[in-house]
C-alpha cells in the first residue's frame, strides 16, 4: 500500500527555531489530506447529488443550449484528448484531490493532474485587474468562521460546465462555500455558478468529499498520467481536434 | 479499440471512480509536529546558469552524464523527436530539476512533501512521504512508474528525497540517455541565507546504464510571484 503513516515528531525548536512548517500557524492546517468525492451511504442524510446536466441545461440561454446541442462529443471534449477540463467538470463529478492548506493560499492538486490541474486559492489578495482568461481562472478566498469562501473568475470559455458539454462564457463566476462536516471526516462544498452571458440565472448545488486514503492510478502512479502513450495520444488528439480546428477556420 | 490513454480520459474516469474503494486514513497529524525542521514551503525560481546565489553557482547538467557503452549506443540511436519532453510527457525528477526557467512550489504536510512544477505536464508533482519505506510490489505496474516512489527524511536541516521504482520510459537528458528500472534519484534540498535560496543537488545512480553516479546542483531563489497556468503544447 502506498501509505505513509503520520508520525508525530515532537521536538523543540532547534537551530531553525522560528522556521516552523508553513502550515504550522495556520489554524486550518488539519484540513490537509487526500479527499475523494463521497457518494452512497457516505452522504445519507445530506443533500442528494442532483443531476447536474439537467440542472444546468434548465439555466442555459438559448444560444448556449444550441451550442451544447451542436457540440461534437469527442472532438470538443477537451479532457478526453488530454487537454485541461477547467474546474467545473472533474472536481464535481469524480473529484479526487490533495488539499494542502497554507497561511496565504490553499493548494488543491487534483489526481487528474493533466486535465484538472492544480488550483491555488489565494487568501491574501483580491483578483488582479485585467485578468487574462485561463483554464482554471483566478481563485481568491477568505474565511467566514470555519467556512472558506472561494471566489473564482477569469476563466477562458474553452471548458464546459459539465458532462453534457454545457458552454459558459468568460464572464462565468463561481463561488464555493467550503466547510468541514462530520467531525472533519468530510468536506462540504456548496457551489454557485453564474454567467450573465450563458445562463438565465445562477444555479447552485452541493458536493461532498471524504477524507480518504490516497490511491494510485491503474498504472501505480500517485496521479493520473493522461498521455502515457504519447504517439497514440497525439494521433488520437489530432484526429478529433481536426474538426474543431476546421470549425474555427470557418468562423474566422 | 480505444487507445490506451482514452481509458484515462474524462468520461472513463467517471466510470472508474465508482469502482474505487477508498479506505479511511487517520487524519494527518498537525503540521506543527515537525517544527524543528526548516520551512521549505513556498515558490522558487531557478537562477540562471551565469548568476550567483548565496555565493554559489549552478553546476553540472544531465547532459554531462557518462553512460555505459550499451546505454551510450542506445542513446546514439534514439530518435530525439521521441523525447518525452517534446510530447508533454513526464520527464522524471532527475531531468526536471535542471530545466531552464524552472519554477517549483513546495508544500509540506506532516506526512508528505509535495513538489509542484509550473510545467505541470512534464514535471507533474512529486509526492514524497516521511516515515515509510519504499513500496514493495510484485505488480510491475505498481512497482515501476513514471515518477517512481519517493520517500523523504531530514538530514541536519536538509530535506533528502530518495526515489526509486521508475519505469524506463523517461530519459536522463535531452540526448536520449536511457536508464533502467534500477535508477535511483537522490535530491537534497538545503535552504540558504535564511531560506531566501534553496540549493538542490540531484544525483542519479543506475548501475545498468551509468558508468558512475552523477550529481548536478541548481540554486533556486524564493519568489513572491505566483505559479502560472502552463499548458504543454506537443512539439512536432
Amino acid at each position: 500500500m502506498k501509505i505513509g503513516f503520520p508520525l508525530c515528531i515532537l521536538a523543540a525548536a532547534g537551530i531553525f527555531g522560528s522556521a516552523a512548517l508553513g502550515q504550522a500557524s495556520d489554524p486550518h492546517a488539519d484540513w490537509a489530506g487526500y479527499y475523494a468525492m463521497a457518494r452512497g451511504k457516505d452522504i445519507e442524510g445530506l443533500k442528494p447529488l442532483v443531476n447536474l446536466d439537467q440542472l444546468i441545461t434548465a439555466h442555459l440561454q438559448p444560444w448556449a443550449l444550441a451550442k451544447m446541442q451542436a457540440t461534437d462529443g469527442m472532438a470538443d471534449d477537451t479532457g478526453q484528448v488530454c487537454q485541461p477540463n477547467g474546474p467545473f467538470r472533474f472536481p464535481v463529478n469524480a473529484g479526487r484531490f490533495w488539499w494542502l492548506p497554507g497561511r496565504d493560499k490553499v493548494i488543491i492538486a487534483y489526481w487528474e493532474l493533466n486535465t484538472a490541474g492544480v488550483r491555488r486559492v489565494y487568501l491574501n489578495r483580491k483578483h488582479p485587474r485585467n485578468l487574462l482568461p485561463t483554464w482554471n481562472g483566478d481563485s481568491v478566498g477568505h474565511w467566514e468562521g470555519d467556512t472558506l469562501v472561494v471566489d473564482t473568475i477569469g476563466l477562458n470559455d474553452k471548458s464546459w460546465l459539465f458532462l453534457g458539454m454545457e458552454p459558459h462564457s468568460e464572464e462565468v463566476h463561481m463561488v464555493e462555500r467550503i466547510r468541514r462536516i462530520k467531525d472533519g471526516s468530510m468536506i462540504e462544498v456548496d457551489i454557485t455558478i453564474d454567467d450573465r452571458i450563458a445562463l438565465t440565472s445562477a444555479y447552485n448545488f452541493t458536493r461532498y468529499y471524504k477524507r480518504s486514503d490516497y490511491h494510485t492510478s491503474p498504472s501505480g502512479e500517485p496521479i493520473n498520467i493522461c498521455n502515457e502513450d504519447a504517439k497514440t495520444w497525439h494521433d488520437y488528439r489530432e484526429k478529433y481536434l481536426k474538426a474543431v480546428r476546421e470549425r474555427a477556420l470557418i468562423v474566422e | 479499440m480505444h487507445p490506451r490513454f482514452s481509458s484515462r480520459g474524462f468520461a472513463a474516469s467517471v466510470a472508474a471512480t465508482a469502482a474505487f474503494v477508498f479506505a479511511i486514513a487517520a487524519p494527518a497529524a498537525p503540521a506543527a509536529a515537525q517544527t524543528s525542521q526548516p520551512n521549505l514551503d513556498g515558490v522558487y525560481r531557478v537562477i540562471p546558469s551565469n548568476a550567483v546565489a548565496a555565493g554559489r553557482k549552478n553546476s553540472g547538467s544531465p547532459s554531462e552524464i557518462k553512460l555505459l557503452p550499451e546505454a551510450a549506443a542506445r542513446a546514439k540511436s534514439a530518435d530525439l523527436k521521441e523525447d518525452p519532453a517534446r510530447m508533454c510527457q513526464p520527464v522524471g525528477p532527475f531531468r526536471m530539476m535542471a530545466r531552464e526557467n524552472n519554477k517549483i512550489e513546495i508544500a509540506t504536510t506532516s506526512a508528505s512533501v509535495f513538489i509542484l512544477f509550473e510545467d505541470v505536464a512534464r514535471g507533474l508533482l512529486q509526492k514524497v512521504d516521511f516515515n515509510r519505506d519504499h513500496i514493495q510490489s510484485d505488480n510491475p505496474d505498481e512497482a515501476y512508474t513514471w515518477m517512481g516512489d519517493g520517500i523523504a527524511r531530514w538530514d541536519r536541516g536538509t530535506l533528502v528525497v530518495e526515489t526509486t521504482g521508475f519505469n524506463d520510459s523517461t530519459w536522463l537528458n535531452e540526448l536520449g540517455a536511457p536508464h533502467s528500472e534500477a535508477l535511483k534519484v537522490i535530491e537534497r534540498f538545503r535552504p540558504l541565507a535564511d531560506g531566501r535560496f534553496l540549493e538542490v543537488t540531484v544525483t542519479a545512480e543506475d548501475p545498468k546504464t551509468l558508468a558512475k553516479p552523477y550529481t548536478y546542483t541548481r540554486y533556486f531563489e524564493k519568489t513572491d510571484s505566483e505559479i502560472a497556468e502552463d499548458i504543454c503544447e506537443y512539439q512536432e
